[in-house]
């Protein structure tokens, strides 16, 4: 089996020590760099990313534990496996020093020409395989930068088809109905665009989730043209996990949709409140409240609208609420705040 | 006021439906271009005030590039649509004075209102809130 031979860096002073080493390593088969002061080894190390520098501790510049700690702090020489060398006659906190520095194995001379082979293999073993798992990692974030895109790509393909159908309907009621589903799948795939480039992939910030479904809400209704009516949003910010940040999405998205339709107050301008905040121990209570008329009678609100409500109330672990008092009609789902599991990277 | 607009876009559904939203809004599409040669034929022919531009385009093309070619030789500038706007992506456009971001899936409010404040950064006469 025929390989390019492995790079190794020689750091030493000492030209005999020095020479003594190289020709160690070169009848091991090794191909040897050589450098007589920290600076040079550090430039060598940064430009030729040999997979293992030797260092011996004691250099004229700065010393080996110095050269050690700067090339394992530099992203682009971390990978580099070090091999702290140095004479009888040192410390024990220097060893310590050194290792703690982030060297990765220390040797006491007079080494043994075998030891000093086999140890530079097992290191240049271990880097060989760290780069591998460098590599399977970084597939797998490729690939699953791909897999996002695909997910968002084809989510925003839906809602531009659904869109584009909506304008096919002459009949206003059927106008309707597909505006309310285009609305309901926008709520489901916008949080996808809040996700991955987070912090928290797991969990999702409800303030700006919720902000931008109210704007688009209130663009779809056509109220930015109103002057009769505005949406107010109160929403502390907060974290929930994914699946109860869509289910909320979801209730505010049917709430507001009811109240654009029939929040029309005796007199002045429709008010109508998006507020999202904690609730006494470890609770959180969505209310979606206008300043109208509240509807008149259980058919006004049933309908695929109502039942979702209730399902997701209950997939919230929460409850419904309904409060009417004199020119406010107010409904709010009561649910547990679920500590997510966070996701934490890594590395 | 109404702005001109080009659309660089390779999905020709999420285009027509961008096309509808501006239109919508009473702006003017100049041309649908799916990567950077067509995109510098649509503003050869005739300068749109800004692009929007999808950052990942035709044939592995990029809308960096194009945003490049359309701001180096006619100093047009580009709102950026991308279903992955990372810190790289982002530093990349940074030098073409970016009229703003908007990630996929959008919202079509959110688009209306990245093209609103461009038109205000973009078309003479529109400087200063005007509705």
């Amino acid at each position: 089996m025929t390989q390019t031979p492995e790079t190794i860096l020689n750091v030493n002073d000492n030209e005999a020590a020095r020479y003594a080493t190289t020709r160690i390593l070169h009848r091991a088969g090794f191909k040897v760099l050589e450098a007589g002061t920290g600076g040079e080894a550090l430039q060598i190390a940064r430009e030729d990313l040999p997979p293992l520098v030797i260092v011996d501790i004691n250099l004229p510049d700065i010393s080996g534990v110095e050269v050690c700690r700067r090339i394992k702090t530099d992203p682009s020489t971390a990978s580099t496996m070090v091999l702290q060398m140095s004479a009888t006659n040192i410390a024990v906190t220097d060893r310590v020093n050194s290792l703690a520095a982030g060297a990765d194995s220390f040797l006491v001379e007079p080494v043994e020409p075998e030891e000093l082979e086999a140890v530079s293999r097992a290191l240049l073993r271990l880097h060989r395989s760290e780069a591998a798992l460098r590599r399977t990692l970084a597939e797998r974030d490729l690939l699953l930068k791909e897999v996002n895109h695909r997910v968002k790509n084809s989510l925003q393909l839906v809602l531009s088809m659904l869109s584009l159908q909506g304008h096919g309907f002459k009949d206003a009621e059927t106008r309707a109905l597909f505006t309310k589903a285009i609305s309901r799948v926008t709520a489901i795939a916008a949080i996808h665009e809040r996700l991955y480039q987070d912090q928290d992939p797991l969990t999702v910030e409800m303030h700006t989730y919720l902000t931008g479904l109210c704007a688009e809400l209130v663009r779809a209704s056509g109220l930015e043209d109103n002057a009769q009516a505005t949406l107010q949003i109160e929403v502390e910010e907060m974290r929930l996990p994914t699946e109860h940040g869509v289910a909320v999405a979801l209730v505010v998205n049917e709430l507001v949709m009811n109240a654009l339709k029939h929040a029309q107050p005796a007199s002045g301008a429709a008010v109508i409140t998006v507020r999202l905040v904690r609730h006494g121990a470890g609770q959180v209570r969505l209310t979606v409240s206008d300043n109208g008329a509240a509807p008149e009678s259980a058919s006004e609100v049933a309908g695929l609208g109502t039942q979702l409500i209730k399902m997701l109330a209950r997939q919230l672990n929460g409850t419904v609420g309904i409060e009417r008092a004199a020119g406010t009609y107010a409904v709010h789902v009561t649910f547990p705040l679920q500590s997510a599991v966070s996701w934490r990277p890594p590395y | 006021m109404a702005a001109t607009v080009l659309i660089v876009e390779d999905q020709m559904l999420i285009a027509w439906h961008l096309s509808d939203l501006i239109e919508g809004a009473g702006h003017r599409v100049l041309a649908i271009a799916r990567d950077p040669a067509e995109a510098m034929e649509a503003a050869a022919k005739q300068r749109p005030d800004f692009a929007l531009m999808d950052i990942r385009l035709h044939g592995g093309t990029s809308g960096v590039e194009a945003a490049r070619m359309l701001f180096e030789c006619w100093g047009v500038r580009s709102i950026y649509l991308s279903a992955n706007l990372d810190a790289a992506t982002r530093a990349q456009t940074e030098p073409l004075q970016p009229l703003g971001y908007v990630g996929k899936p959008f919202l079509p409010a959110e688009v209306l209102a990245a093209v609103e404040r461009a038109v205000m950064k973009t078309v003479p006469g529109e400087k200063s809130g005007g509705n």
